[in-house]
């Protein structure tokens, strides 16, 4: 009951009276806000405990804030230790410096009798809260530590739950009273923006960055009057001009262009002849790649059986790529039987070739996002992005000449003589998967 | 061209005799309130001193006013990005200490003390705190040179000056000074409008007014470093600042600002000028000796048809032409050039002129005489009881030359003027003189005429503003107390 009232109710009332009351405010009385600076009166201690406030709260908030409206890229930037640890340290660091500020401005307004000359008791309320919750948070870092981290399975889904109007008290129902009170003092401040000081965060102007130097107002409405008529005119003039000014460029680019073809046709620069016999070469070397990449299409079309290898060249540690009858890169290993082994080498995951390398474990590894396959099943290590193993690929051993002396299915089964005495002289070849596609 | 008018003023520093009145006709209506104590939006300073707030010439200390970064106008305060760290702490924006802490007499005590061997007293108290103070400064400390080893001698306008021109000024029996009353100077480029974050600070189109927006100013309080002169004040009461307002409500109405109406020496001219918006900044980014000439060259004459359209088609009215073709302000600025303004090197082109004082240019004592026979009248320029040096630092950014010619044309004035009451001097001398001051007959009768015998309508000439055209609402100067800008009055308080 009390935790509805307070994580539900609560906020909603606070964040609705502090909208409303803050545009009424703002609105209807803009002169009943300012900065409220005391500096005129107490500049000295001001100066060590204004500037450490401010940029320590702002740093604070901004990185609330960052924690609570962007959930999902501050879970993964937290997963990395480094991030969190750092994030961790600016944070509490951030909030040393507040408490420092915030203590010197308490002292100051207690003990400065000008300043309290212009203080109100709302004033001592705002201190008093502030200093409890920086106070919380501290507290909170200290003792609950890598808060960065858990906000986003706590208080992040929570907010988020308010926002969307569906308040789920869940993420929060277990986390420890200090945070709660955090949060309880987080929505009586926001309650209380309106009716404080804490108002001036909204007259932060941003406005100076981008406005003229000078600000001149003219409240006679002849002069507006008299503007509006040149104004019209000017514009008239300026659609001309502008128009004028398309059409030129327009040509211009158009005749550069033109000057630019003409010219090198006349008088470009010539290649040399050792430049022209370069391009040629490299134009006959890629009419011969293509080439024989048709040929091996070729092959592949009108032939069951291709080359691979001589079985005694296959090696265990390292496999030998060729090409199978898809156009894919595959490899053939020696097995431990003395049978070859031949897989694809297009990675399950996203088509990456697969290395040839062997390492201890009898893996081969894609280096594009670290899968391991297993080298005789060709199945990939638990979690790695690839799920399917490398397809295992059908075979066929012959001898000199050309008789088949034992064949791997593309169902799995060997059949056929596989006795290394038989087999060691021949050569390996892949077959066309009759029954299937190939 | 953007021509402008300004509601413009000329101190004349020779009639004036320190007296005040202007400062408490100003405070009695406008600064008698809590928060504004302290605040002398018109003040009266005694030169050589530190004036108030103390050393506010000092600008290497306060940051006031623009700096020239090779062809380009800065602020000397702040840029745009550290503005936003001074909203917090404003290094060089003076405290209350540079000013004073105001205060007030327990005056009821006089009445209810309880019966004692002693006579009751007032003691002072603070304004603020309510405390008994202990006071140690206040507006006019070093009035008439009081104090001076801690005041005078520290006046930043007497740094170039030599030991011997130093010592001459504060020999005893020979000691000079001046007094500068100083209001807000309306500047047509105003450091304290382009430093506003809130941009609460603006500049009146019509007439040149710069005031602030009570209701957007949010108590940043860059203004107050940025403005050279100190003339915006903190309102440590409302968090808001405030400034001269030039009388506004009383302008608008054909009245006199109370300032000038007071004035016992008659010394203050209004009136308008018209000027070129589009020159500022070029005319503000000259090197310091060229400053004077450099912002008459913006100032235009209000008699040449074109500058008259061009005046028109801004919106300017038939009366303000009329009004800029009568101004005393134009005479004594343009066509006379006797009046200058405070410090241009702040260059914010001020928009308040003072003719210089002629009265302490004195020769050395000659058998208990001052030597200044005609022979040597001119001659007394160089050792000149105020020197011409210090003049110059306060009225043409260092420049002699600007100053010695005003002095020459006002001591030909004022023989040519001699030798017609007293008729003891001879004319061959008089035209030696006149030609030597630049000055012909004619223009000396008119400058002394405006001088000396000016009625209440020739040294104010204030145009309709035609505040009916803009504002329904009349301003009582009563209700408008402490509020400032346009429109409906408010009442400025403290908000929770």
């Amino acid at each position: 009951m009390m935790d509805t009232f307070l994580f539900i109710a609560l906020p909603y009332v606070a964040f609705v009276i502090c909208v409303i009351g803050t545009i009424i405010r703002i609105k209807k009385w803009p002169v009943s806000y300012s900065a409220l600076s005391s500096q005129f009166l107490e500049p000295k201690a001001l100066m060590w405990g204004s500037v450490p406030w401010h940029i320590g709260i702002v740093v604070i908030t901004v990185g609330h804030l960052l924690a609570f409206c962007f959930p999902g890229l501050w879970q993964s930037m937290m997963g990395k230790a480094e991030i969190l640890l750092a994030t961790e340290t600016i944070g509490f660091a951030a909030g040393v410096v507040c408490l420092a500020g915030l203590i010197v401005l308490i002292l100051r307004r207690i003990g400065s009798s000008k300043v309290q000359a212009v203080t109100s008791t709302m004033d001592l309320i705002i201190l008093g809260l502030l200093l409890a919750q920086v106070l919380l948070g501290l507290a909170v870092a200290l003792h609950y530590k890598y808060g960065a981290a858990w906000v986003s399975g706590t208080a992040s889904p929570y907010l988020f739950s308010l926002f969307t109007l569906q308040p789920n008290l869940q993420f929060i129902q277990d986390l420890p009273v200090a945070v709660k009170a955090h949060m309880v003092l987080a929505y009586l401040l926001i309650l209380l923006i309106p009716f404080s000081r804490l108002i001036h965060m909204f007259a932060v102007p941003l406005q100076y960055v981008f406005r003229p130097a000078q600000n001149v107002v003219w409240n006679n409405p002849r002069h507006s009057e008299a503007s509006e008529a040149n104004y019209q005119q000017e514009e008239a003039r300026r659609e001309f001009i502008k128009g004028a000014a398309g059409i030129t460029l327009g040509c211009g680019v158009l005749a550069i262009g033109t000057v630019d073809k003409v010219y090198n046709f006349f008088f470009g620069p010539r290649l040399s002849a050792k430049e022209e016999e370069e391009i040629m070469s490299t134009r006959l070397k890629r009419l011969q790649m293509t080439a024989n990449q048709r040929k091996l299409e070729l092959e592949r079309q009108t032939s069951n059986f291709i080359l691979v290898s001589a079985l005694s060249d296959l090696k265990a540690n390292e496999g030998k790529y060729f090409i199978d009858f898809n156009m894919n890169t595959a490899m053939a290993f020696a097995g431990e039987d003395g049978l070859p082994i031949l897989m694809s080498a297009k990675c399950t995951h996203l088509g990456c070739t697969v290395s040839n390398q062997v390492d201890e474990k009898g893996q081969v590894l894609c280096p594009c996002h670290v899968s391991f396959f297993d080298v005789k099943t060709g199945k990939p290590n638990a979690g790695a992005p690839a799920k399917n193993p490398l397809p295992m690929l059908p075979w066929a051993i012959m001898d000199k000449r050309g008789k088949v002396i034992a064949e791997r299915a593309a169902s799995g089964q060997i059949t056929g003589d596989t006795a290394l005495s038989s087999i060691k002289e021949c050569n390996v070849y892949i077959t066309r998967d009759l029954e299937g596609k190939a | 061209m953007d021509i402008r008018a300004q509601v413009s003023m000329v101190f004349h520093l020779d009639k004036c005799i320190g007296c005040h009145t202007c400062s408490l006709a100003c405070k009695n209506v406008w600064t008698d309130r809590p928060g504004a104590e302290y605040m002398w939006w018109n003040n009266v300073e005694t030169k050589p001193g530190t004036g108030f707030p103390t050393l506010w010439e000092d600008q290497s200390h306060y940051k006031g006013g623009w700096k020239l970064n090779g062809k380009n106008l800065e602020l000397l305060s702040q840029n745009k990005l550290d503005a936003f760290i001074k909203l917090f702490y404003n290094p060089n924006q003076p405290g209350l200490e540079d000013y004073y802490e105001p205060w007030t007499y327990q005056y009821e005590n006089l009445f209810t003390a309880p019966e004692g061997d002693d006579q009751p007293t007032a003691i002072p108290v603070s304004q603020i705190t309510g405390e008994p103070v202990d006071i140690v400064a206040g507006p006019n400390w070093d009035d008439d040179l009081s104090g001076s080893p801690l005041y005078a001698e520290n006046d930043v306008n007497l740094d170039e000056l030599t030991d011997e021109e130093r010592e001459q000024l504060f020999e005893i029996e020979r000691i000079s000074m001046m007094y500068l009353p100083r209001i807000c100077n309306h500047c047509a480029n105003p450091s304290c409008v382009a430093s506003c974050p809130s941009g609460a600070l603006y500049k009146r189109g019509e007439d040149g007014i710069v005031l602030v927006n009570q209701d957007m100013c949010k108590g940043w309080r860059a203004c107050v470093t940025a403005c050279p002169y100190k003339k915006i004040y903190y309102n440590w009461k409302t968090g808001k600042s405030e400034k001269c307002i030039l009388c506004y409500p009383k302008l608008e109405t054909g009245q006199v600002p109370n300032c000038f109406q007071s004035c016992v020496g008659r010394i203050r001219y209004l009136g308008v000028l018209l000027y070129d918006a589009d020159r500022i900044a070029a005319c503000m980014s000259v090197p310091n000796h060229a400053l004077i000439e450099s912002q008459r060259s913006a100032i235009c004459d209000p008699y040449d048809p074109k500058i008259i359209a061009l005046a028109r088609k801004n919106g300017i009215s038939e009366e303000f032409i009329d009004a800029a073709q009568k101004s005393p302000i134009y005479k004594y600025v343009m066509k006379w050039k006797l009046a200058l303004p405070l410090h241009i090197e702040y260059r914010t082109m001020p928009m308040l002129f003072y003719v210089p004082p002629l009265l302490p240019v004195m020769g050395k004592m000659d058998n208990g005489h001052y030597a200044n026979t005609i022979d040597g009248f001119f001659s007394g320029l160089e050792s000149a009881r105020l020197p011409i040096k210090y003049l110059a630092n306060l009225f043409s950014a260092g420049n002699v030359e600007i100053i010695e010619y005003v002095m020459k044309k006002l001591i030909a004035v004022r023989y040519y003027r001699r030798s017609l009451d007293m008729g003891d001097i001879d004319l061959v001398q008089i035209n030696r003189m006149m030609r030597e001051g630049n000055v012909s007959p004619e223009e000396a009768e008119e400058i002394y005429r405006l001088t000396a015998l000016a009625t209440v309508d020739q040294r104010f000439v204030i145009p309709p503003l035609q505040r009916e055209e803009a504002i329904s609402e009349t301003c009582n100067p009563e209700l408008c107390r402490g509020s400032c800008g346009l429109g409906v009055p408010v009442n400025v308080e403290r908000g929770p």
